[in-house]
């Protein structure tokens, strides 16, 4: 069994869950008075994919407006985004929107883009609705994905969907990413010309 | 005081022995003479006595030797070491009573010397102005008068000695004495001191013979015979204290009034301005000085009442007012058929003189024990029927007077009438008759006065009687006290007698010595005992001191040896620790290491979860040891990862092993050098210097931390704090009234703060409050930081160490206005990005093989440590470490956030080196931190393996990079810019083109 590893990158406005997603997926927990993230957390979590194994390395970012400037340290490389926002917070899609944008700009070209709906748990109170956001996460080709850190639900899915949108290894013989690359990468002169 | 009296009363004896022998003289002054002076009584409990026995002893042979006077005057100038003595002997039926007296008295023996008299300065009036004034006093009265002149013949006014008190200020003008009396306190100035103690001494002496003279049974002879026969109150004196002041010449008595008077107007007296033309104008028509003194006493009791009367009705004649002043006068001084009238009685012998078998004498005198107050109380009652009794004598004699001048006038006017008469027979009928009827009207006038003066008279007698009859009440309740004195009197001088006998007598002595041998035998033997038994005590006593330092010495050397147990058993369980940890360390090696044969796995496994057991039993060992430090942290870090459970084993025990060795060296000597480097200073009020740097190197002990923090917090912010002085408290109105933006952020992270630590682990902690309210304050200080996430982490390090809300704040104001770069925490965190750029360059710089390592292996730094300079190393270092690089943060600045993020590095750069793998080093990277446990290796290497680090190099280093920043970020924003506008124009959306990818790939 090989071990690919894979980097991923966890955007989206302060407080959405990022960190509370990770915690879900590396350690199964979850703190309610989770200490915000500063400047960036690096975890990892090994998970069977398919007869891989991918192990994430996952960057969690600290979400406050004024951190975003750090986020290329983070998310150059990337082999995936997984932006989250906050279903009870409309502004956090807003925030979502931006980020998408950004990836779009200055991201590697190649990379996955996950969009999570998190605290899905509390959809009594929920401002975005998941039409909005499946629509919009369709129209970029983003894998979307409604979550609860708090009641771990579809923190597992939302990584295995990752993985699954990684291209096997047997593609190419020497660099993932580099098939990735071909595969998944517009031509940088089709980008320029339009 | 009582060794006093008894001297006095041995000099009594003394002077009766000289009476007794027939000598009649006085002498002044005595000169003692103690040294080598023989016939000296042993008494051993009297000093004093056996001081004055010599003086008797020479006494008695210049009596005998007849050349008393002329010796006696000689010694007359020694005062200090004199003794004041006159002895009068005085022969009245048949009782001899000599007593002691001071010298002064004598000064009264003759006529001139009798009057006190003299000037003295008076303060007095609103300005408390010296008043010069002519003092005489009244013995009658026991008043001093005082008057402007010696010629005056009113007086200003008059000062009551009988229930006056004497005294004199220590500091003050020289001279200046008091006379309190319960109405008022005067002030007086003698000329100089001598003058003064003359006046009090007299003053008392007059006081005291007043206070006798009323005491005293009718016996007493008339004041005026006493004069005359020059014994004066003899009976008693106050008790002699002090050396006698001899007369001072010149100043006082009758010759005093030839002094010219002061013309100082000042002088005049202001209160009393009546009395002050009255004198002045009899002075003028009047300038018989002789008869003014007579005249003034005259003038005070009678001249308003009852001399007015004659003065009217004979106003036309000159003559008979001339003899009308001139009938009065004799009888001014005091009627003399009152005199035998007056409760007057010789002086009665108030001490008993005995004379002992050995020749030497005692006496008691009731004078030298005070009265009791009962006594003391009808003493003063009677005295004060006496003096009305006097008054009212006096009154009744002016009034005969007056009957007999009235009788005198109308012979007078009888005799004119006649003379009229025949004068008017040659003139009309007709006005005869109107001369006569104005005659019969004028004499029926006179009568009817006559008949009133009669009734009054006869109403005065009356009362007259009535006091009489009192006043003999009172004698009888006296005389049963004297008698009552008399026996407690004959008491004290048997007991004297006795005392004396046994002292005087060596024959007595003897045989007492003979009756009391058996018992001394005894008393002699049992103080023998005692003194076997003290011995046996002091022996004890000896062998319990040394055995109480035999226990000491004993208790001291078990409880070396139990501290050094102690360290030896720490240092012991620290290498167990680190054992234990190497051995986990392996056990996780071999359990990472896949190519095991299955049974050696499940041996391992077995082996690590029987070590992870073996926490929980060691639960019991870890119990002495705190889980919380001061601060509130957890001692040793939990980790919630599953995987992680082996490596905070580890870690756990490291820590441990490393608390167990420094705990006895490290803290104690830290603490010591600090409380030897303040002195006693306050540890808030501090002045930069070299070594307070190094000690804060070392790290602020926890006794200190606040105040030295709150020292270092001031110094920064000093001139902001000087500008707006309640600059907390109005941020915080201003902020509930107001809230920042971002407020909300705040609230979101207020209970998303140092979890882990005790005091910001409950939601409702007050610490929480205290932390959102710092935060909304400074979000308005600084309104381009307003909250940056990470403020949150240094405002409560802050709370913690200072617990001050005011001082956390203007610690988060330090920090972020003053110590850290421009555009720290601002919007783009541009200084803080620049940081991580410098940071490079130092490790480039210092730790050139790391980074070689690191970036060999794709490993960019500026991820794990963009945090560590952005928030100070909290949640990254254990507490104890993150405090004392804190203590030098705040005493230095930036530089050592350096300083500690290389040495770091540093500190497990050999670690790092064996680490060849991309995700391994990061993953070492995200907790590493917190494996260090050495805080003193850490500072070492910071402060000193780092050197040279020079602050200009940073600053270079930042603005270069700051520079390159900006113009980046520059380059960012045009190129957004373009691209919105560029998308803008296209209308169309970026994402479109991800389809046609997707187009592609089908
Ligand atoms: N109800 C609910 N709360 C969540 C969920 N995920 C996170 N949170 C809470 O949201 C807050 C922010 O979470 P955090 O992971 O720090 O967000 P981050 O800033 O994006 O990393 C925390 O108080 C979490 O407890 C969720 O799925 N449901
Ligand atoms: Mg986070």
């Amino acid at each position: 069994m090989a071990i690919r590893e894979l980097k991923v990158c966890l955007l989206g406005d302060t407080g959405v869950g990022k960190s509370s997603i990770v915690c879900r997926f590396v350690q199964d927990h979850f703190d309610h008075n989770i200490s915000p993230t500063i400047g960036a957390s690096f975890l990892t979590k090994t998970v069977p994919c398919g007869n891989e194994l991918h192990k994430f390395l996952i960057w969690d970012t600290a979400g406050q407006e004024r951190f975003h400037s750090l986020a290329p340290m983070y998310y150059r490389g990337s082999a995936a985004a997984v932006i989250v926002y906050d279903i009870t917070k409309l502004d956090s899609f807003q925030t979502l929107k931006k980020w998408v944008k950004e990836l779009k700009e200055h991201g590697p070209e190649d990379i996955v883009v996950a969009i999570a709906g998190n605290k899905n748990d509390l959809g009594d109170i929920r401002e975005v609705p998941t039409k909005d956001a499946k629509e919009f996460a369709e129209s970029i080709a983003a894998i979307f994905i409604e979550t609860s850190a708090r009641n771990a639900v579809n923190v597992e899915e939302l990584f295995q969907s990752i993985s699954r949108q990684i291209p096997p290894l047997e593609n190419t013989d020497v660099d993932s990413n580099e098939s990735f690359k071909i595969t998944r990468q517009p031509p940088p002169s089709a980008r320029r010309c339009c | 005081m009582y060794l006093r009296c008894s001297g006095n009363r041995f000099n009594q004896n003394a002077t009766d022995l000289l009476c007794k022998e027939g000598a009649s003289f006085r002498f002044q002054l005595l000169r003692l003479k103690m040294e080598g002076e023989g016939g000296c009584i042993g008494n051993p409990s009297s000093a004093n006595m056996s001081q004055q026995l010599p003086l008797l002893a020479e006494t008695h042979k210049l009596v005998a030797e007849g050349e008393r006077d002329s010796v006696f005057e000689s010694l007359e100038d020694t005062h200090t070491e004199t003794m004041g003595l006159s002895a009068i002997n005085e022969q009245k039926g048949g009782t001899q009573v000599v007593n002691p007296r001071p010298e002064s008295t004598t000064v009264c023996l003759t006529d001139s010397e009798t009057k006190l008299c003299g000037y003295l300065h008076k303060q007095g009036g609103p300005l408390k102005a010296w008043k010069f004034r002519w003092f005489t006093y009244d013995e009658k009265k026991c008043q001093l008068f005082y008057y402007r002149t010696a010629q005056d013949v009113n007086p200003l006014g008059k000062v009551e000695l009988r229930n006056a008190t004497f005294s004199y200020p220590l500091q003050g003008e020289e001279g200046t004495f008091h006379i309190q009396t319960p109405e008022r306190t005067f002030i007086l100035k003698a000329a100089n001191r001598d003058a003064k103690m003359y006046w009090l001494q007299q003053l008392q002496l007059r006081r005291w013979q007043h206070r006798e003279l009323l005491c005293s049974d009718s016996s007493l002879p008339m004041p005026e015979q006493h004069t005359q026969n020059g014994r004066q109150y003899l009976d008693t004196c106050p008790a002699n204290f002090l050396p006698v002041v001899k007369i001072p010449s010149g100043l006082v008595g009758v010759e005093a009034a030839n002094v010219p008077v002061q013309t100082n107007p000042l002088n005049v007296s202001i209160k009393h301005p009546l009395i002050e033309i009255q004198n002045s104008v009899h002075s003028f028509l009047l300038r018989r000085p002789s008869a003014e003194v007579g005249r003034s006493v005259f003038w005070v009791e009678s001249s308003a009442t009852q001399a007015d009367t004659p003065k009217t009705n004979f106003s036309q004649s000159s003559n008979s007012e001339d003899s009308f002043v001139q009938t009065l006068s004799p009888s001014s001084v005091l009627p003399p058929d009152l005199e035998c009238e007056r409760p007057c009685e010789n002086l009665p012998a108030r001490g008993l003189s005995l004379m002992l078998p050995n020749g030497k004498y005692k006496k008691a005198n009731s004078a030298t024990f005070p009265f009791d107050r009962k006594e003391a109380n009808t003493i003063e009652r009677l005295s004060h029927f006496k003096q009305e009794n006097l008054t009212l004598a006096m009154e009744v004699q002016a009034q005969k007077e007056l009957v007999w001048l009235l009788h005198k006038a109308l012979e007078a006017a009888q005799l004119e009438k006649r003379a009229c008469a025949q004068y008017l027979a040659a003139e009309n009928e007709q006005e005869r008759l109107e001369l006569l009827r104005h005659d019969a009207r004028c004499t029926a006038d006179l009568r009817e006065r006559l008949e009133q003066l009669r009734h009054e008279n006869e109403a005065l007698k009356r009362s007259l009687e009535e006091r009489d009859a009192h006043v003999k009440e009172l004698q009888d309740s006296l005389k049963l006290l004297m008698e009552k004195n008399h026996a407690k009197q004959e008491v004290i001088v048997k007991l004297s007698e006795q005392v004396s006998t046994c002292m005087a007598d060596p024959k007595r002595a003897v045989s007492f010595e003979r009756i009391s041998a058996e018992g001394l035998r005894q008393l002699v033997q049992e103080m023998d005992n005692l003194k076997d038994d003290m011995e046996a005590y002091k022996t004890q006593n000896k062998f319990l001191n040394s055995e109480i330092y035999q226990l000491t010495r004993l208790w001291q050397n078990s409880s070396e040896q139990e501290k050094s147990l102690m360290v030896k058993c720490a240092y012991l369980e620290a290498n167990n620790c680190q054992m234990e940890s190497r051995y986990l360390v392996v056990l996780r090696k071999l359990q990472e290491n896949k190519e095991l044969p299955a049974e050696q796995r499940v041996v391992i496994k077995n082996l690590i979860d029987e070590a992870l057991q073996a926490d929980k039993r060691d639960a019991i060992r870890f119990d002495s040891f705190r889980d919380y430090d001061e601060y509130g942290f957890k001692i040793i870090p939990d980790y919630e990862m599953e995987d992680m459970k082996l490596l905070a084993k580890i870690q756990a025990l490291e820590i441990r092993s490393h608390n167990l060795l420094q705990q006895e060296t490290g803290d104690r000597s830290l603490l010591a050098r600090w409380t030897q480097f303040l002195g006693g200073r306050s540890p808030d009020d501090l002045s930069s210097s070299e070594e307070l740097k190094n000690l804060v190197r070392a790290g602020i002990p926890r006794q200190y931390r606040a105040s030295v923090w709150c020292w270092m917090v001031r110094a920064r912010t000093h001139t902001l704090r000087q500008r707006h002085p309640d600059l907390f408290q109005k941020l915080c109105k201003k902020s509930q009234a107001t809230p920042h933006p971002a407020a909300r952020q705040i609230q979101l992270d207020l209970h998303r703060t140092l979890t882990t630590n005790q005091c910001f682990s409950s939601p409702s902690s007050p610490m929480v409050q205290q932390l959102q309210r710092v935060l909304l304050a400074f979000s308005w200080q600084n309104p381009a930081v307003g909250y940056c996430q990470g403020l949150n982490r240094l405002a409560a390090i802050a709370l913690l160490v200072l617990q001050s809300e005011e001082e956390a704040f203007w610690c988060l104001v330090a920090i972020v206005q003053f110590l850290m770069p421009k555009d720290y925490y601002t919007k783009t965190l541009l200084g803080s990005q620049a940081d991580q750029r410098v940071f490079k360059d130092f490790m480039a710089e210092k730790l050139p093989r790391l980074l070689a390592h690191l970036e060999e292996h794709g490993v960019d730094v500026s991820l794990v440590t963009f945090n560590w300079f952005l928030v100070l190393f909290v949640e990254s270092l254990p507490s104890d470490i993150l405090l004392k690089v804190w203590d030098a943060f705040l005493y230095e600045g930036t530089k050592v956030i350096f300083r500690y993020a290389l040495a770091i590095f540093k500190y497990k750069e050999d670690d790092i080196l064996k680490i060849h793998d991309n995700v391994e080093i990061y993953q070492y990277l995200r907790l590493f931190t917190k494996t260090v446990t050495d805080g003193r290796k850490l500072m070492s290497i910071a402060f000193l393996d780092l050197n040279p680090f020079r602050m200009k190099h940073v600053k270079n280093r930042r603005a270069v990079h700051m520079q390159r920043l900006q113009a980046e970020l520059n380059e960012l924003e045009k190129l957004q810019n373009e691209y919105s506008s560029e998308n803008n124009q296209r209308k169309d959306n970026v994402f479109d083109l991800i389809p046609s990818e997707d187009d592609d790939d089908a």
